[in-house]
């Protein structure tokens, strides 16, 4: 009964968006050469923020970098350049997903994204969705998003850009991106390297960063031919490969060695005209981590998973309706030390629908709906909407139901003292938020309260026997405000950039009452930027409260105020080579501060950087 | 210059003088933290430090963190174990790889193991030395080893190679036993070391996977193994034995049934205590067969103990968060308070 139920809204989904495929005419080359379309059209109800190139290139070397200065994400940190996880508005780490170029790549084993295994500055833009996205994007996506999206271009162009950068601690770092462009070709490469010591001072202590080197290598590759007026094939590639040690804490030595390798493939075809897009997308995602206990012996364990997906979308407007269907197949498998070979096959059928009135409102209905070989899953929905009250003044709300699934390790895990549980439910999460943002030629200022409750976090305890497990234990409820202020101000021969976020969380265990460890009430970036002439001065400063350790709230780390400052200089060089050179001061205030107990952050560093325009 | 010296002598003369004043009392106490219990702390997984908790015997004052506080320096990760001499308490830290020892009243430091540990579990001192329980690298299976520390020095003097997963370690004379619980894998025998020569004389055989053992007042070792679990896929019964210490032979054995399987070996009152599922368990030395009913039950602890009467259990909670240690009448079975120590309360111990 259940499934024939599940199918039949899968046909319904078909059904309704066939019905309106009409015939063809003129291109909409800008919105296929999109990669997430679906963050254009479907995203009403959310706050978007688009962290634009000159953000990319002050904070690189990670993701965490530049989302830790450029959002208000709480990053819990093993040290610097190591493991990374996030909170966004108050979630856990496994609540926010990853979205590359549409397709959401956190990991099948954890459930997370480390985001110190993605190196930004080689995609094109970084977008940071906060809030649900869970119809759109799947599981995960819980606290907000994070799309890597990489640009197309059909016109003449040939860019290179090639990037030298040293620092402290011996950190070195290359990168070089090149793209090619005509009417209806487009190929881009890029490679980014980093290597480094990360033997920085434990601020306060005689001691160093012992074991935290490590050396990260991105690749990247896409490409897109336009075969018609109406056609178009794209592909995307991404790989990386991080080597890390794990470094130790204030308390404990470590010898530790992890490797990762992740490669995302994504070949899609769109065949399009003027009332509606048809894409058709294969894709392949492959991770692989070898954890190496002492890296002075060749023992270690490991764990892979191969996805593969086809996803159908089907795009159709008329008048002022958009409607999109999609269909998704999505199989994984999953083998390592401990988890023997497990697999899962999940199909989807996601159906979204925008309805813009004249009068500058419109609204969006969203629903979602799984079938999946190995856990139960829920029907998602969103509806969201948004009112143009005036030319400067706008008001959006949302409300969404959203999940995260248990991951392989939850229910397959097999080791010393733990068993994964096939018992496990996804974690499911009712929430709503409303905002406003009032916009002048010279500044923006936002403000969004939210409210999120999630029933049945999964949490791994000790059962009667002592075995470790995964078990649906915990109920949480989340709300706060974010508030947004952005000015930009330009001169003739000079200009002002100033963006400042605010956060305020509160992320309460519903049995104990209790505020959930690793989570900061309060939280705010600020950076300013400015230019004049050839010149650019930037600083970027991060202030988090104090955050509880332990899960009574007993125990804590004090808040902190962490700044950088950069100077820029930019020359024109001969054949027209643009070249800028920069040196960054990290931690300008020489603070000791943690995000993550007993394991200290760097003291003040420098990086010296050449960046050459072709 | 003369000024500045007269002063300092005055100085001097008023500590001297206050301090004389304070060491009038009668008979002096060995410290803050004589008579009473400590409980180790193992602290967070992961990051973090173990702490050791002191409640007085009458359980109405309890001091968390003392080491910090007494030292103000952290304990390191993982605090395992405490073991004792007469003056000395010796706590182990097994993440840190390190043997933190203090004046076990004052806990003011006297020094520490630093070299040559490799996940150390368990000490004891017995003929002027300290044998630690390592695992050695958990990943190999061969170089689990004893170690013999020098309390004069705290430097390491040798090192015993054993079996696998040398975890509890007693002593009675000039021998000390030690259990193999086999690490993150399973063994099941008892090495006893003969500390004037300081070589493994003899391995006996027990029930899987050793967990806790003692000696009652005739000088009879018993050993309790909790058998495999279940996760093995060779889930083997929880057995507990009775080895005399003359001949370091089996004497009884009782096994429990497959799927039970037993921890928290304790001896109080002539009586065996034994936690199983949700119960305590009691058998008299003299008894002839495990006990079918429970002496206690719906009852889980992270880690017991019984003394004087009382059972000392404690509650780890969500394993992040401050634990409980629980104190019981063992007659009249009713709980008789809770306290509040520090994150996974691993050990008690009576100082």
């Amino acid at each position: 009964m259940r499934h024939s139920k599940n199918i039949l809204f899968v046909l319904l989904v078909i059904y309704a968006v066939q019905l309106r495929a009409q015939k063809d005419s003129a291109i909409v080359l800008d919105e296929v050469i999109l990669s997430d379309a679906k963050l254009l059209h479907f995203s009403n109800g959310k706050r978007i923020t688009v962290l634009s190139d000159s953000i990319l290139q002050r904070n690189n070397a990670s993701l965490t970098d530049l989302l830790k200065y450029n959002s208000t994400i709480y990053f819990k940190e093993y040290g610097y350049g190591m493991t990374s996880t996030v909170s966004f508005r108050g979630t856990n780490s496994s609540q926010t997903a990853v979205i590359w170029n549409g397709i959401n790549v956190n990991s099948q084993l954890t459930g997370q994204t480390d985001f110190n295994t993605i190196m930004p500055q080689n995609f094109g833009s970084v977008v940071v969705r906060s809030g649900g996205g869970g119809v759109q994007y799947g599981s995960g996506a819980v606290g907000g998003t994070i799309h890597l999206k990489d640009k197309f271009s059909f016109q003449n162009h040939f860019n290179t850009n090639v990037g030298l950068s040293y620092g402290s601690y011996n950190t070195k770092r290359y990168n070089y991106n090149a793209s090619k462009g005509s009417k209806n070709t487009y190929a881009s490469i890029g490679a980014d390297y980093i290597v480094s010591d990360n033997d920085y001072k434990y601020l306060g202590t005689d001691r160093k960063n012992e074991n935290g080197n490590f050396e990260n290598i991105s690749i990247r590759a896409n490409g897109g031919y336009l075969l018609n007026k109406f056609n178009l094939i794209k592909f995307y590639h991404t790989t990386f490969v991080g080597d890390r040690n794990f470094s130790g804490t204030l308390t404990a030595p470590s010898d530790d060695t992890y490797k990762v390798l992740n490669s995302r493939n994504l070949v899609e075809w769109s065949n399009f005209n003027t009332h509606r897009i048809t894409r058709l997308k294969f894709a392949y995602l492959f991770e692989k981590y070898n954890y190496f206990p002492n890296k002075n012996r060749s023992e270690f364990s490991f764990g892979n998973t191969k996805n593969f997906i086809i996803n159908y979308d089907y795009k159709y407007s008329f008048d002022a309706i958009t409607l999109n269907g999609i269909l998704e197949f999505n199989t994984v498998k999953a083998e390592g030390e401990s988890i023997q070979e497990a697999k899962r096959d999940q199909f989807s059928g996601t159906l979204l629908f925008l309805h813009t009135l004249n009068n500058g409102f419109s609204y969006g209905v969203n629903l979602r709906k799984e079938i999946v070989s190995d856990y139960k899953s829920p029907f998602l929905i969103s509806v969201d909407g948004k009112y143009k009250i005036s030319s400067d003044y706008t008001i959006n709300l949302n409300v969404s139901k959203n999940y995260r699934i248990p991951t392989f390790n939850d229910l397959y895990w097999i080791g010393a003292g733990a068993r994964g549980n096939k018992d496990v439910l996804p974690e499911s999460s009712w929430q709503a938020e409303i905002g406003q943002t009032l916009e002048s030629k010279k500044f923006t200022l936002g403000t969004t309260v939210y409210y999120i409750i999630s029933n049945d976090l999964i949490s791994w305890r000790p059962d009667d026997k002592g075995i470790w497990r995964a078990i649906n234990i915990k109920d949480v409820t989340n709300y706060g405000l974010e508030a947004t202020f952005e000015f930009t101000h330009n001169w003739s021969n000079s200009s002002l950039k100033w963006n400042n976020q605010y956060a305020f969380v509160r992320s309460v265990d519903n049995e104990t009452k209790k505020q959930l460890i690793y989570v900061p009430k309060h939280n705010v970036t600020s950076g300013i930027g400015y230019q004049y002439k050839k010149w650019e001065v930037y600083k970027q400063l991060l202030f988090t409260s104090s955050i509880y350790t332990t899960t009574d709230n007993s125990e804590k780390l004090s808040g902190y105020v962490v700044a950088n400052l950069g100077v820029n200089r930019s020359f024109n060089l001969k054949n027209a080579i643009n070249c800028v050179a920069s040196i960054q001061i990290n931690n300008l205030f020489n603070k000791n501060y943690q995000n993550v107990a007993y394991r200290p952050m760097p003291n003040r560093n420098f990086t010296l950087k050449l960046i050459f325009k072709l | 210059m003369k000024i500045k010296q007269a002063l300092l002598s005055a100085f001097a003369f008023v500590i001297l003088f206050t301090s004389c004043n304070n060491d009038d009392s009668p008979k002096l106490p060995l410290g803050d933290y004589e008579n009473g219990i400590l409980v180790s702390n193992e602290g967070p997984f992961g990051n973090g430090t173990g702490t050791i908790s002191f409640i007085s015997k009458d359980s109405s004052v309890v001091h968390n963190t003392i080491y910090k506080l007494e030292n103000a320096e952290d304990l390191g990760n993982i605090v395992q174990s405490i073991g004792f001499d007469e003056s000395r308490a010796y706590i182990v830290a097994n993440n840190s790889q390190k043997i933190s020892i203090v004046n076990r009243y004052t806990f003011k430091k006297l020094g520490a193991v630093t070299e040559g540990l490799a996940n150390p579990r368990y000490f004891v001192v017995a003929n002027g030395k300290g044998y630690v329980t390592n695992w050695g690298d958990t990943a190999d299976s061969t170089d689990d080893y004893v170690a013999i520390i020098n309390l004069e020095t705290y430097q390491l003097d040798g090192k015993i190679s054993v079996v696998l997963g040398p975890e509890r370690i007693v002593v009675k004379g000039n021998k000390v036993y030690v259990a193999h619980k086999g690490a993150y894998g399973q063994n099941n025998v008892i090495s006893v070391i003969n500390t004037d020569t300081d070589t493994v004389e003899k391995t006996i055989t027990v029930g899987d996977v050793p967990n806790s053992m003692l000696f009652d007042a005739s000088g009879s070792l018993w050993v309790l193994a909790g058998g495999k679990p279940s996760y093995t896929k060779d889930e083997t019964k929880g057995v507990l034995t009775k080895i005399n210490t003359s001949s370091n032979t089996v004497d009884a054995t009782f096994e429990f049934a497959t799927t039970e399987h037993p921890k928290h070996l304790s001896l109080g009152n002539n009586e065996l205590y034994y936690a199983l599922g949700s119960g305590v368990y009691k058998m008299a030395l003299s008894g002839d067969a495990l006990p079918t009913t429970a002496h206690l039950s719906d009852v889980s602890f992270y880690t017991m103990t019984v003394s004087e009467g009382k059972l000392y259990g404690t509650d780890a909670k969500d394993y992040a968060s401050k634990g409980d240690l629980n104190i019981y009448d063992l007659t009249t079975k009713k709980k008789t308070k809770t306290l509040s120590v520090g994150i996974i309360p691993g050990g008690i111990y009576f100082n």
